[in-house]
């Protein structure tokens, strides 16, 4: 599809109607096939000729519904998911497919499966280690996938569909890396807030559409002149997945910029490409297991400790140098067992680095965004002191 | 300061039988032989509980300290909040599972420490192991985070995570077409853990012992299921506040002779107790099922409480994770390799509902599992505790009640919560009028039956 408004202004349109394109090309008789997580395979649901579209929360809508069949102990933004999934703003899914991300994801399948009832549902038992064995495993919950997703499109995913559907992808996530990059420069080329617009946009539609709506993006910030003006602190923020922007918005209007992030959406999932191999599962599946750095996936020790966390949060220090991050924010959920458990570990690793930390725990509900605030205004002005 | 909190009193709860009775002593000394065989320049492992690897450290004469087992310790001494405080203070949010905050909390502090134990230390307390065996599975977030979690205070100490998947139950698949990745899988895992307990504790296995060990889990397995089997009695000899004493044979003495002999003289009681209609009550009103969660460990007097309302457990879905082997679709006997056995054996366990739960459409094996304890051990209600700190055993039990009204029947339920061990969260007045509550709607469902 060609992209005839402004790539922010569409951005804007697919934020505020988060979902509208998906319910357009439902009308025109495309399979909608929702997921939640970022590791849901995209690239087999391309594939097979469905839209994968990402099941977004609402930081901003009370959560009513979803209590009658799910508890309150789960990570509230799947909470928040399922919420609006049961109050039909995604009445246009003909698929669900929730991988082995973490327990809250996890333990729900069944849950979001029964009480939805779509015509398609799936779960992708993702292993935990990253290890040569558990690749081999994961290769076959994919063949799994793959073949169960076949028989719904009523054709065999071909090596060859599923090749250009990586190539499509590998693609798109170049397009984030390169908008992501325009972060690099100081004061950025585009703010935290509109990248994470951005990310948020494109979520929610085909990824044909999100390479030319990204193209459009970039086109439009790159010729920014890089204003001088007051330094701001420039900021890291380090969490599961921020399918929101609010937050960023709140640090920068308190006088930063988000300049980098290990979050989802964001470098997370956009940064490692799945590599092009003889058999197409292979590069999917080393993509997905070993080359995304969630706390959800157990990376085997094989040296020291300190080389250890190098491993594990090696890539965080890359950011940090690469984006010249002032200060990071780990933002966690409440009840989020894999990055929680992090904490202690990743805040000590980055603060080794010299970089000032502040750790928030958040439950995902505007209803916290005063006290946010205060926290990180408290740490900007750390951060301006230094 | 932490420190100088002292644990409230500790009610003493009633057991109705004097297996269950036996069940203290046993934890204590199995607690104390801990220090003991590291003293000895035994190794020893932090363990977790139903990880397919009691025979494999067993064979190779590793020790396990069970991390699960000593948080619960604290917690039912009523001795958990300031180690849950310490890792608070380590900014491990709160909301976090608390056995695994109660365990970094004490870690942490007992390396503070120099390696001495924190003062007063429940039982002895948890001494510093030599490797840490995680678990990444369907099953339990924390079981591959805890221990990673936990080098960050003892780095020169190695963890391995043990995955041990099963396949899920979809309609548009029967699992028996993915069976066989899953047992290569598994058996690929725990051949890794073998090599790394070899590597970190210069242990040798003894595969003749392993085969050894595993018969006698198979054994203990059978054993097990008979006895529980016998709790289908009216009146029932024996309540769910005991099996969550006999969980700890179940859960930290498999593959051992220790915990055969245990079940065999449950089994014997139960026997006697049946033969004399000697029930956990004198006068059985109410017939409940403890359809999921993890107790309060720290408010176990609540079944006394259950008890002395007229209503008792028969049984429960928590900590009963064994099968009758003979009733698997699976010959044993052809298999050879003891790790394949296993892998088999955890395989079949958890897909042994699903053949069946394809005859009931809108089913799950969940809910299939529910209805066969609510007829086999006529059931009048089922009471389930949501734990606010654990996602694992406790999210997915109001979808499990909901389904379970709509395609088998309206049968009162109770969902009660609370926590495992963090106190705080719990409500003894509340809790108590619940529980009337749902003796009260009980009665009149009785009632109205005639």
């Amino acid at each position: 599809m060609k992209v005839e408004a402004g790539g922010m202004a569409l951005v804007d349109k697919y934020c505020q109607d988060y979902g509208s394109r998906a319910r357009e090309l439902k009308g025109q008789g495309r399979k909608i096939i929702g997921g939640l997580c970022a590791y849901v395979p995209v690239e087999i649901i391309t594939a097979a000729g469905f839209v994968p579209f990402r099941i977004k929360g609402s930081v901003s809508e009370p959560i009513t519904r979803a209590d009658v069949e799910m508890e309150t102990i789960v990570c509230p933004l799947v909470r928040s998911c399922f919420d609006l999934a049961v109050k039909g703003r995604y009445e246009f899914l003909d698929g669900l497919v929730i991988p082995h991300a973490c327990d809250s994801i996890c333990r729900t399948y069944d849950v979001w499966k029964y009480t939805l009832g779509l015509p398609y549902s799936h779960f992708i038992n993702m292993p935990h280690s990253d290890n040569d064995t558990s690749l081999e495993f994961y290769k076959t919950v994919l063949n799994t996938f793959r073949k169960s997703l076949g028989k719904f499109a009523g054709r065999e995913i071909s090596d060859d569909s599923l090749l250009q559907a990586i190539k499509q992808h590998n693609e798109n996530r170049a397009r984030v890396r390169q908008l992501a990059g325009l972060r690099r420069s100081d004061p950025p080329l585009i703010s935290g807030e509109e990248l994470a617009r951005a990310l948020i946009a494109i979520m929610s539609i085909p990824v044909e559409e999100s390479i030319s709506l990204l193209g459009d993006v970039i086109a439009e910030v790159k010729p920014r002149a890089s204003a001088t003006g007051v330094e701001k602190p420039r900021i890291m923020v380090v969490g599961a997945q921020l399918d929101d922007d609010t937050f960023i918005r709140l640090i920068e209007d308190s006088g930063a910029w988000v300049v980098a992030d290990d979050l989802c959406p964001g470098t997370r999932e956009f940064w490692p490409d799945a590599d092009i191999t003889a058999d197409p599962i292979d590069g999917l599946a080393e993509r997905y297991l070993q080359k995304i750095k969630c706390a959800r996936t157990y990376r085997e020790q094989k040296g020291t400790y300190p080389e250890y966390l190098e491993e594990r949060f090696g890539h965080i220090g890359g950011f940090i140098r690469d984006f010249a991050v002032d200060g990071v924010i780990l933002y966690i959920y409440k009840y989020c067992d894999p990055f929680g458990f992090e904490v202690p570990a990743v805040k000590s690793y980055i603060e080794s680095l010299g970089t000032p930390v502040l750790y928030l725990e958040d439950e995902y509900s505007k209803s916290t965004i005063g006290r946010l605030r205060t926290r990180v205004q408290a740490f900007l002005e750390l951060l301006g002191a230094k | 300061m932490t420190e100088e909190k002292k644990p409230e009193e500790r009610k003493k709860r009633r057991t109705a039988t004097e297996a269950a009775g036996r069940v203290g002593s046993m934890t204590k000394a199995m607690l104390a032989n801990v220090p003991q065989a590291k003293g000895e320049g035994r190794p020893i492992a932090y363990s977790f509980i139903c990880c397919c690897y009691d025979e494999i450290i067993r064979a190779m004469d590793i020790t396990p300290h069970w991390v699960e087992n000593y948080a619960g310790i604290c917690g039912a001494k009523r001795d958990a909040q300031r180690f849950l405080e310490r890792a608070e203070a380590e900014n491990l949010s709160r909301s976090l599972c608390t056995y695994a905050l109660c365990g970094l909390g004490f870690d942490a502090w007992r390396e503070e420490l120099g390696g001495e134990m924190p003062p007063d230390a429940p039982w002895g307390g948890q001494v510093k192991p030599d490797v840490m065996l995680g678990s990444g599975q369907m099953l339990c977030d924390p079981r591959n985070k805890w221990f990673q979690a936990a080098q960050h205070y003892m780095p020169d100490v190695p963890t391995y995570d043990l995955n041990l998947p099963w396949p899920p139950y979809e309609e548009d698949y029967d699992y028996r077409e993915v069976q066989d990745d899953y047992v290569k899988y598994m058996v690929a895992q725990l051949r890794g853990l073998v090599e790394f307990l070899e590597r970190h504790t210069n242990r040798k296995m003894d595969w003749d012992r392993l085969s050894e060990l595993v018969d006698l889990t198979d054994r203990t397995w059978n054993l097990v299921h008979e006895a529980y089997e016998l709790r289908r009695a009216v009146p029932t000899p024996m309540g769910t506040g005991d099996a969550m004493n006999t969980m700890v044979p179940l859960s930290f003495m498999m593959g051992t002779q220790q915990g055969y002999d245990f079940f065999k003289e449950l089994y014997d009681e139960l026997q006697q107790k049946i033969a004399r209609k000697e029930g956990v009550i004198p006068d059985e009103k109410y017939r409940l099922l403890w359809g999921g969660g993890l107790p309060s460990w720290f408010a176990l007097t609540d079944f006394n409480y259950f008890n002395s309302k007229g209503a008792v457990f028969p049984a429960e879905t928590t900590y009963r994770m064994v099968e009758a082997l003979y009733n698997f679709d699976i010959d044993f006997a052809r298999i050879t390799d003891p790790l394949e056995h296993i892998a088999w054996r955890w395989l079949k366990f958890w897909t042994c509902r699903y053949d069946k739960t394809r005859q009931r459409p809108g089913s799950h094996p969940d809910v299939e599992r529910l209805i066969d304890y609510i007829e086999d051990y006529q059931i009048d209600g089922v009471v389930m505790h949501e734990a606010f700190s654990c996602r694992s055993w406790h999210v997915g039990l109001i979808w499990q009640l909901n389904l379970l009204k709509k395609i088998y029947r309206d049968i009162p339920s109770l969902v009660l919560e609370s926590d495992i061990i963090d106190i705080s969260s719990y409500n003894e007045a509340d809790t108590r009028a619940r529980i009337d509550a749902f003796i009260d709607t009980l009665e009149a469902v009785k009632s109205r039956a005639g």
